[in-house]
């Protein structure tokens, strides 16, 4: 188009007003009370208070966040590919039944399952004792780190499994063929054929999934201790305890900062994709 | 054991069912060492299946498939050895020519400077040379259907199977491919299946046809045999004799004779039975002549030219008899609407007994 037309603005404002509202307003708002000391003044106050008291909780974020996309993506990769190229039919109905479950659980409701799911005299014990085992002396609490991992991996795997496994289906299923009558065993098949024709889903859904991780804060608050904690639990803590603002946004920031290295990846990647194409 | 002596590829009483229909109702078939078979059918007639069976993507219901007299019938696809060829080429999108054509050496962990030289060979017989590091996304469908070929030969298989490979290509590199895969056998000779629905593909490439109905073979033989002899209405209407005429085979003392149904005879000697039967003809059996000409051994029936066309060589006419129309092809110019003699050889026609022709007629 030559020149927008202004039926065209007219058409497309009610959206840009609610992006403006909704997202720019306050995006700009968090960023400049970040940098703004109590008198008005620019002032990087904020971040070295969240620095010194937190820094440790960043750290733990990022921790728990990686660990939580790689672990999410091993997972999703061997589901979509049992899916893909099981030869067993009954295996293959019975994956895809129960694969897509949590998708449709809240993250809160997902949360107290898993307090009652990995705690000391929890379900996941309970049940390894009486299958003999684990001895009921050797039962620990799930309930830290670890926890926050395997809540966060139940929770993404079907999101990224559906986006991959649809990926799987579509690509031409005679590249598969053509691998396994060269000689290639299935698990070859899906790491040297199949991936490399779906990377491109993949890295979708785990960044979708690194970003929603990133953000979630009923997770870490209900199924681990305080101490380390996320970074969503802090800001949370600095808003309802001290009504502090500032340290707030400052790490609200620094969370802004970690999704955006992990979008610009992403868009590089893609871009880069593009321009081979 | 022998290689020379057994059967590269034995199907004995092979069965094959998607769910409960049956696609393969007990197919067998003997594949020498070094031969070159065509399965020619129309679209659903099991072929394809018959060939995914063999290659182990598809499993048997019952039978046997014996490669070099070991059966595979249980053996993944992965292990049996054998290369195959595509219709939609499938060739990986994210590896460049070597990758794809290298794949199968490096999975039997051939060293990479030797995967290097052995592709650089390939590609030069494939006159492909120098496009190792180029895309295959970059390439026009020809190559990459060479790209296909070459990375099914690279690991110097026995067996070759080719899944429909040449429909997806242009006529004239179609043909081309053809000739260079039929060389190439002669010169590595290996054993390939090739399934197409091309009956000149089939004919031109085939050592032995195969042509296969509602999953059964319905004839085989070499091209020549499938061609000359059709054995039923079926293999007879699918090599091209789309005609069909009822004729009477009377007995009159010693003496038989052919009867068109408006009361002319010919002489007739040949294994059919006396009776009703249908007589199924290709256009270039039949010729024009003058509508009351008597030829010894060919029956004449006046009809009128409908319609010409020139597909080139020679001119093709439509004939009406009656309410019937005939596809004939002349060598001479005859105006449309003029009366004619449409004249058969008795000896060129395929003749059945018309109960035979009611249940058999697909294409």
């Amino acid at each position: 188009m030559a020149r927008p037309s202004f039926f065209g603005l007219l058409l497309i404002a009610p959206a840009l007003a609610m992006i403006g509202v909704l997202f720019l307003y306050p995006l700009g708002f968090s960023l400049s009370s970040a940098v703004t000391g109590p008198g008005g003044e620019l002032s990087f106050a904020a971040f070295q208070k969240a620095y010194e008291l937190y820094s440790t909780d960043i750290l733990f974020t990022l921790f728990i966040v990686i660990v939580s996309t790689l672990l999410t993506a091993l997972c999703s990769i061997a589901i979509a590919g049992i899916l893909t190229l099981s030869e067993t039919p009954w295996l293959v109905a019975i994956l895809r039944s129960l694969y897509r479950w949590p998708l449709f659980i809240p993250f809160i409701v997902a949360a107290q399952c898993m307090r009652t799911f990995l705690a000391k005299n929890g379900l996941m014990n309970n049940s390894l004792v009486a299958l003999g085992l684990m001895e009921p002396i050797q039962a620990t609490s799930f309930l830290d780190w670890r926890g926050i991992i395997i809540t966060f991996v139940w929770k993404q795997v079907p999101f990224v499994t559906l986006m991959l496994a649809g990926a799987m289906a579509s690509i031409d299923r005679a590249t598969i063929e053509a691998g396994r009558n060269l000689g290639a065993s299935r698990l070859r098949v899906l790491i040297e054929l199949v991936l490399p024709q779906v990377a491109q889903t993949l890295l979708v859904g785990l960044v979708l999934s690194f970003v929603t991780m990133l953000s979630v804060l009923s997770v870490p608050m209900m199924v681990a201790g305080s101490q380390p904690t996320m970074l969503t639990v802090d800001m949370a803590f600095r808003i309802n305890s001290y009504g502090d603002y500032a340290t707030a946004n400052a790490l609200g920031v620094i969370s802004y900062v970690i999704a955006g290295t992990v979008a610009w990846i992403y868009l590089r990647h893609n871009v880069k994709r593009e321009a081979q194409i | 054991m022998d290689n020379s002596v057994l059967p590269a590829i034995d199907i004995d009483r092979l069965q094959v069912s998607y769910g409960s229909q049956q696609v393969l109702h007990g197919v067998s078939l003997s594949v020498a060492p070094g031969e070159f078979i065509a399965i020619l059918g129309s679209s659903g007639c099991g072929k394809t299946t018959l060939l995914r069976t063999v290659a182990g993507f598809q499993k048997a219901s019952g039978g046997a498939i014996r490669l070099f007299g070991r059966d595979v019938v249980d053996v993944p696809p992965e292990k049996r050895g054998m290369a195959m060829m595509f219709q939609s080429y499938a060739l990986w999108p994210h590896m460049t020519v070597l990758g794809n054509v290298g794949y199968g050496l490096r999975l039997r962990g051939v060293s990479k400077d030797e995967i290097r030289s052995r592709v650089a060979a390939i590609l030069k017989m494939l006159n492909l040379s120098g496009l190792e590091d180029r895309k295959v996304t970059n390439l026009s469908g020809g190559q990459r259907q060479r790209v296909a070929l070459g990375r099914a030969l690279a690991i110097e298989p026995e067996i070759l199977l080719l899944d429909e490979p040449l429909s997806n290509l242009d006529a004239k590199v179609r043909i081309q491919l053809r000739s260079e895969i039929k060389a190439l056998q002669a010169r590595l000779g290996f054993t390939a299946i090739h399934v197409t629905h091309d009956r000149e593909e089939a004919m031109t490439m085939a050592d032995r046809i195969v042509v296969m109905d509602a999953g059964r073979i319905a004839q085989m033989g070499s091209p020549k045999e499938v061609y000359d002899q059709p054995s039923s209405p079926f293999v007879a209407s699918f090599m091209g004799a789309e005609n069909t005429i009822e004729l009477d085979i009377r007995a009159t003392g010693q003496e038989r004779e052919i009867w068109t149904r408006d009361g002319r005879s010919v002489p007739f000697s040949g294994p059919v039975p006396t009776g009703a039967v249908t007589a199924y003809f290709r256009d270039d059996v039949a010729s024009l002549d003058a509508p009351d000409a008597r030829i010894e051994g060919s029956i004449v029936l006046p009809g009128r030219i409908t319609q010409r066309t020139y597909p080139g060589g020679h001119y093709r006419y439509v004939v009406a008899i009656d309410d019937r129309h005939f596809t004939v092809t002349d060598d001479r110019y005859h105006d449309v609407d003029r009366p004619v003699g449409l004249r058969l050889p008795v000896a060129s026609l395929h003749l059945f007994p018309s109960d035979y022709a009611k249940g058999g007629i697909h294409a």
